[in-house]
């Protein structure tokens, strides 16, 4: 038996230790049959050694080989996936620009679903064209137009981008963006950033056909915007192989409607929109209008600037004598202002008669 | 009788061991943290079967992986297998490795050149 009785105990050079301590004392004698068993023993356990430290040092190498071998192929693997890595973020980079950044983001984040499926949601619509396009485009160059055209839709669409909109497409000179998907910060606050989205964009596009006229770009682009808040259908359109994330709907077409009822340079939004945006911009209430798949008569209002400390807000007066007057002049047109400013300022004479 | 039955975990190989059938088997892979802990029982079980055993004894072994201290851990065992043959009894042993793992295959080899008076038979699974 070579081992010790406890286990734990055990050491696999058990053998080889005890010739080494039995040689100081034997190498001492002086009895020669003594000196030469031990010299036998320790030659036997000494070549088994040697042989031992032979096959494990093969056997190192043999590991150590195979170790180079995976780890040049792991460096060779990590290249190949940095490669790839690479091109996959050029390919995205470049997908992004077909697609919402928002779809774009939630695909890469797997949290984007392509089934064919839609949901009814209330969004707030934008669609914006511009005038006399087609006049406009023969008297220029197409190198010129192409310019402009991109430098009008690069800068509207960082405003967009920059309001959170998701830009459903481009069609020709028009423009067509929602809020409220896939993300949404509530029906209200979806349709104050659409209004602010557009009122944005005017301001922009003034400084633009400032700098576009000053360069020879005789009658710079002007656009009319429409903006509709409802219910619409909203989703992944089409077929298995090729879907559209888009919105369609009664109230979408609604938006273009107002958009190509709007005046030049203008904004022109549904009722629906406007009691949302009603104390961050002076609208003037213009008429009403029908359309096919629209049950009720569209109210329609048209912006004429944001609101401001100086401009005419909700007025309130409440008296004990039983007087109370609650008057929003931005909801009245130009013609019921001025009779009610009559009225008024008789009103005013007769009271401070004694 | 010398009886073992160890199960295999991540770092050490499942140990099988029965004077009664006369088998002896090692499989899986063999990094233990103690080798000594961990061999001195299987190292003591086959030097006890040189002492006891009654038939023939077949041993295979089927390592996946095997470390150094492993490595000096089975010489000692195959030390014992040899006193197992030198005391009288038939023991044949067949060293198994993977289709393509050349590496065990050599090692199988080795010893089977360490210790010429064993049958080892080196076989591919």
């Amino acid at each position: 038996m070579s081992a010790n009785s406890d286990d734990t105990l055990f050491d696999l050079y058990d053998r080889e230790k005890r010739l080494l301590a039995e040689g100081p004392d034997l190498l001492k004698s002086s009895d020669e049959n003594e000196l030469r068993a031990f010299s036998e023993r320790l030659f036997e356990r000494f070549a088994k050694v040697v042989r031992e430290n032979e096959d494990l040092t093969r056997h190192s190498d043999r590991q150590e080989q195979r170790l180079v071998k995976l780890n040049q192929n792991l460096k060779l693997q990590t290249r190949e996936l940095d490669q790839r890595k690479t091109e996959l973020e050029n390919l995205s980079h470049q997908l992004s620009k077909y697609l919402p950044p928002q779809i774009h983001q939630a695909l890469f984040e797997g949290k984007h679903d392509t089934q064919i499926t839609t949901q009814r949601k209330k969004l707030t619509v934008f669609f914006s064209d511009i005038k006399n396009f087609t006049q406009t485009s023969e008297s220029l160059q197409p190198e010129a137009l192409t310019e402009y055209l991109n430098e009008y839709f690069s800068e509207m669409t960082q405003i967009a981008l920059n309001y959170g909109a998701t830009i459903d497409k481009y069609m020709g000179d028009a423009m067509m963006v929602f809020f409220g998907d896939p993300e949404s910060h509530g029906v209200r606050e979806d349709a104050r950033a659409c209004v602010e989205m557009a009122l944005s964009m005017l301001e922009r596009l003034r400084s633009l056909q400032k700098r576009w006229h000053s360069i020879g770009f005789e009658n710079p682009f002007e656009i009319r915007i429409g903006i509709n808040t409802g219910y619409c259908n909203v989703g992944n359109f089409g077929s298995e192989q090729r879907l559209s994330y888009t919105i369609i709907g009664g109230e979408v077409n609604l938006a273009q409607r107002l958009e190509s009822n709007a005046d030049v340079g203008g904004i022109l939004m549904s009722y629906e929109t406007f009691v949302h945006v009603e104390d961050l911009v002076v609208a003037e209430k213009r008429g009403a209008i029908r359309m096919k798949g629209i049950a009720r008569d569209v109210q329609t209002y048209s912006i004429t600037g944001r609101k401001t400390e100086s401009s005419p807000s909700v007025f309130n007066f409440d008296h004990p004598a039983g007087v109370s007057i609650d008057l929003d002049p931005a909801v009245l047109d130009a013609e019921v202002r001025s009779a009610l400013a009559d009225k008024l300022s008789e009103l005013a004479s007769q009271l401070r008669e004694p | 009788m010398s009886e073992l039955h160890i199960a295999a975990t991540e770092r050490t190989p499942e140990i099988l061991l029965s004077a009664n059938n006369g088998t002896f088997s090692m499989k899986g892979e063999s990094f233990p943290e103690d080798v000594s802990a961990f061999y001195g029982q299987v190292i003591v079980a086959v030097d006890q079967l040189a002492l006891n055993l009654t038939k023939p004894l077949t041993v295979d072994v089927a390592m996946i992986y095997i470390n150094s201290s492993s490595i000096k851990a089975m010489f000692r065992i195959f030390e014992g297998l040899e006193a197992v043959r030198k005391n009288g009894q038939a023991v044949s042993i067949t060293w198994h490795h993977q289709e393509d793992d050349d590496i065990m295959q050599e090692l199988g080899e080795d010893f089977k050149d360490r210790f010429p008076d064993l049958p080892i038979e080196v076989n591919a699974a």
